[in-house]
């Protein structure tokens, strides 16, 4: 078992009266990759912040490592934090910024210059040392941001959409690397976005937020695989999602029709959202299907197309790489496992 | 930054001691017979009204109006088009122009005026070098020449500073969307620079309403400002410590105030974080 | 080339005309101070000769023992440049301090505290001079220097908050919080980081506090009393009183507009040269 090193224990904050963190609570193990996942205004930036110490909870404890940190200012917690848009020092060049902290611990010229000359080496900036940061790329900017985080030998690194600003292609770059970093530093990293394909990408572990409060937690798989709810659902990867009743167990009934299924624990008739991923769905000729159809739409995605399928009132979005022209009669299948039967929430 | 909030917390306190003690003291003061330089007991009256209803004072507000508006009203005719003549030049002319327009507010304001004085001397250093003679001396229109001299670089930088800063792209939606230079100036242009001409009036008007050095060298002392009424029973009586008078100067300070409370009014409308004044 | 409608023409000959009407009525006065500062006459009724004598009699006024009114001017010069740099020193220390608080506030207290802050610029000056002159007299404060020093601290303040007030709504405010993420304490971060990226708007609002406080006439006029004079209010005394009046002052005037104008020009180049090389290393 991994020791926990940062516990949320009921965190309250508000802004103005309005809720942001409602009796939060939430454990952060030794040298994991954290994500708070979730739309905007949903407290996860909040939550890093008050970890990073830039606000205080109204109520509920923050541990570090056992102890009690509530009271500690940003600059007495082992805990560094790549910033979003940077907050690069502009006065200073890039080898000034990476050095900052070292400096303000007054640490010996000579380490600090094999220290910064190692961490830029690092985040392959070697030979910028001496540039000003307002001549740097977006990319190279994120670089000196993660230098100057990590160059303090943090227990904890803090990622505040770090990769918001970049173009899709670093993007990628940067998230393998980052990956790369965490492991080879061995450090924790928490990290927000409201990217899922980041997220997925990422992650050891995923928290998706909504409204201040965790709706789901877990490895990326079993997030995708087994959403808890509608809005996971929606929220990481495209879904349908069908109301549906639940007659008996492995036996599911949506769109007029019953199908089996893997799911059972509940209440029989029970309401159920049951969610089908646009890629589980199969073509099979029409004559053979328990679901026919008529392709309504066909938009080219590059790897695959997306197909819109109106099926008596409803309409299946499928992730395929087979043709099928508009218009065309089509016949579904979907194979048990597929098929993810989820409570229904009253809202 | 927001942890620095604290910071502010000694300004409200500088500002309540020295700018709305003050004030309220003046309230004080114009209604009753308190004697500011003997504080005792004192009892409230209507009596420093009358020094409104003075001959001498209506005049001198009068005068002070009068000038202050048309004044006003010319620095705007003049300075409008000149700051939107600026805003249209390249960058680095404009640059330079308006670094000129500020350079001459470094002279001494009591010396500039002086000059003035000079130059409308029936025979003057004016004559002597350039042949010319403009006696006007003691004559209202060189009141007016000189406050607007004084006071229309004061009109065109807020009104420069809202057209400069305002996006051309607007200009090119206007036309697009099918009006011509005209209307785009009307419709778009103008009501945009609102802002700018709020600031750039009320930084015009108020100074001009409340001169007194200037109509006193320029007018020759006979056309009075309700600037020098003020002065005079502050300022001469002061020395005297004669009580009563700065009653009185304190109820036509008031009536000062009121300009400057419709200044704020306007100001907080137009532009809320006073980013034109300067 | 595209066509310039009639309304375009005539705005621009129009705005030209003005334009030019402007700078030759705010730059007759400056003209005839210039003129007045070499000109070899005490009353200055008329042209009488070149002369440099108003200039050197500021910087060794030992050799004009027969300008009696020499030394009244001196007195005067060096009060209002002592209290022009004593009050834009504390002003500027203040005013960012004060606008660094301003900027923290939520938006709609950081309105109120503009408002507050803009009194002192929208009042007119004899408004501000008298509310001075009356928070004196219930402190029972002598007017003195030290009167006339607050009142300038009070009326530059507001200026310096202005100007910095744009620099620091420009910043990243996790810029701050980095520093202190960083391991910088609240008061080092803001030495550390928040200053050296404001500084041409403290510079700006420190050379605005100057040439309002090395040119006020009205506040101080109020709020000193008879043995303490400025230029202006020097001025204004002996302008009622010819016989005290020296051509110094144009002297002296001239000067200090010149060592104003080489400053700016001085920080603009500065400035630049700076822009330029960001420029060259994007390249």
């Amino acid at each position: 078992m991994k020791k926990i090193l940062i516990s949320l224990k009921h965190i309250s904050k508000s802004f103005d009266d309005v809720k942001v963190l409602d009796d939060f609570n939430l454990d952060i193990y030794e040298n994991e990759f954290v994500t708070l996942l979730g739309p905007s205004g949903c407290g996860k930036t909040t939550c890093l912040r008050l970890i990073g110490g830039f606000e205080t909870p109204e109520e509920g404890i923050i541990e570090f490592d056992g102890k009690t940190i509530n009271d500690l200012e940003p600059n007495q917690r082992e805990i560094n934090t790549c910033f979003q848009k940077y907050a690069l020092f502009p006065h200073l060049n890039v080898f000034d910024n990476v050095a900052f902290g070292l400096k303000i611990k007054k640490i010996a010229k000579p380490i600090i210059k094999t220290r910064v000359e190692a961490t830029l080496k690092l985040v392959k900036l070697d030979d910028f040392s001496n540039r000003s940061v307002s001549t740097l790329s977006g990319g190279q900017q994120q670089r000196v941001a993660i230098a100057r985080a990590i160059i303090n030998k943090p227990k904890v690194l803090l990622l505040d959409e770090p990769l918001g600003a970049l173009d899709l292609k670093l993007r990628q770059e940067m998230q393998y690397e980052l990956k790369e970093m965490q492991r080879e530093l061995g450090i924790t990293f928490v990290y927000v976005t409201h990217d899922q394909e980041e997220a997925l990408t990422m992650s050891d572990t995923i928290v998706i937020m909504n409204e201040g409060k965790i709706l789901q937690l877990g490895k990326p798989e079993d997030i995708y695989n087994e959403p808890k709810n509608r809005f996971v659902a929606n929220f990481i990867g495209e879904s349908n999602i069908f109301e549906g009743v639940m007659r008996e167990d492995f036996l599911v009934s949506f769109c007029d029709r019953e199908f089996e299924c893997v799911d059972r624990g509940f209440d029989s008739n029970e309401l159920v959202d049951v969610v089908i991923r646009p890629e589980d769905f199969d073509f099979v000729p029409p004559s053979k299907a328990k679901i026919t159809g008529v392709v309504d739409s066909l938009i080219f995605k590059g790897v695959h197309y997306e197909i819109n399928v109106i099926v008596d009132d409803h309409e299946y979005t499928i992730h395929t790489t087979k043709f099928r022209d508009v218009g065309q009669k089509v016949g579904l299948a979907v194979t048990p496992d597929n098929i993810h039967v989820m409570k229904r929430h009253q809202s | 930054m927001k942890r620095l909030h604290g910071y502010a917390l000694p300004y409200i306190v500088w500002m309540i001691v020295l700018a709305l003690i003050p004030t309220l003291f003046l309230v004080v003061l114009a209604f009753s017979d308190l004697a500011l330089f003997n504080l005792g007991s004192f009892s409230l009256t209507l009596a420093n009204f009358s020094i409104i209803s003075l001959d001498t004072t209506l005049k001198a507000m009068g005068n002070s109006l009068k000038f202050a508006s048309i004044t006003t009203i010319i620095c705007f005719i003049i300075g409008y088009p000149v700051a939107l003549y600026l805003s249209n030049l390249k960058e680095k002319t404009r640059k330079i122009l308006i670094a000129l327009l500020i350079v001459p507010l470094w002279s001494n304001m009591l010396l500039r005026i002086t000059a003035w004085e000079k130059i409308f001397t029936p025979s003057s250093i004016f004559t002597d070098i350039f042949g010319l003679s403009f006696d006007l001396l003691g004559e209202d229109i060189a009141i007016i020449i000189a406050m607007v001299a004084m006071y229309l670089p004061f009109m065109i930088f807020p009104i420069f500073s809202v057209l400069e800063k305002l996006d051309t792209k607007l200009i090119e939606a206007a036309k697009d969307l099918g009006a011509n230079d005209f209307q785009t100036f009307f419709r778009v242009i103008f009501p945009l620079s609102a802002g700018g001409i709020v600031s750039g009036t009320i930084m015009t008007f108020l100074p001009s309403m409340t001169a007194f050095a200037l109509p006193q060298r320029i007018g020759l002392g006979s056309t009075t400002f309700i600037g020098n009424i003020i002065e005079s029973k502050f300022r001469t009586e002061i020395m005297d410590f004669n009580g009563i008078s700065i009653n009185q100067g304190s109820m036509i300070s008031l009536f000062l105030m009121l300009f400057s409370i419709t200044a704020f009014i306007l100001i907080v409308k137009f532009d809320k974080e006073g980013e034109t004044l300067i | 080339m595209k066509k310039q409608s009639l309304f375009h023409s005539i705005l621009k000959v129009v705005g030209l005309l003005l334009t030019i009407s402007t700078f030759i009525i705010i730059y007759l006065p400056i003209l005839i101070i210039l003129i007045m500062s070499v000109n070899d006459s005490t009353r200055g009724y008329g042209w009488e000769g070149f002369t440099l004598k108003w200039y050197t009699a500021l910087i060794v006024p030992s050799a004009y023992p027969e300008m009696t009114a020499l030394p009244n001017l001196l007195n005067a010069i060096s009060d209002t440049l002592l209290v022009a740099i004593l009050s834009t020193i504390i002003a500027t220390v203040l005013g960012t301090i004060f606008a660094i608080g301003i900027n923290a506030l939520s938006r709609k207290n950081r309105i109120r505290m503009v408002v507050l802050n803009n009194i002192p610029i929208v009042n007119p000056d004899i408004v501000t001079g008298i509310s001075l002159l009356i928070v004196f007299s219930l402190l029972s404060f002598t007017l003195s220097f030290y009167t006339v020093l607050i009142a300038h601290v009070f009326f530059s303040i507001p200026y310096v908050v202005l100007s910095v007030l744009p620099k620091l709504k420009k910043l990243d405010p996790n810029m701050y919080e980095a520093s202190l993420d960083l391991g910088c304490s609240r008061a080092s971060g803001v030495g550390k980081v928040i200053i050296p990226n404001i500084a041409t708007g403290i510079l700006a609002g420190a050379l605005l506090a100057f040439t309002m406080s090395i040119d006020d006439f009205v506040i101080t006029y109020f709020t000193s009393g008879d043995e303490y004079l400025n230029v202006s209010t020097w001025l204004y005394t002996v302008l009622k009183h010819p016989r005290h009046f020296t051509p110094a002052v144009y002297a002296y005037n001239v000067i200090i507009f010149l060592i104003t104008i080489i400053i700016i020009i001085f920080i603009n180049n500065v400035r630049e040269r700076k822009e330029k090389i960001s420029h060259e290393k994007n390249i």
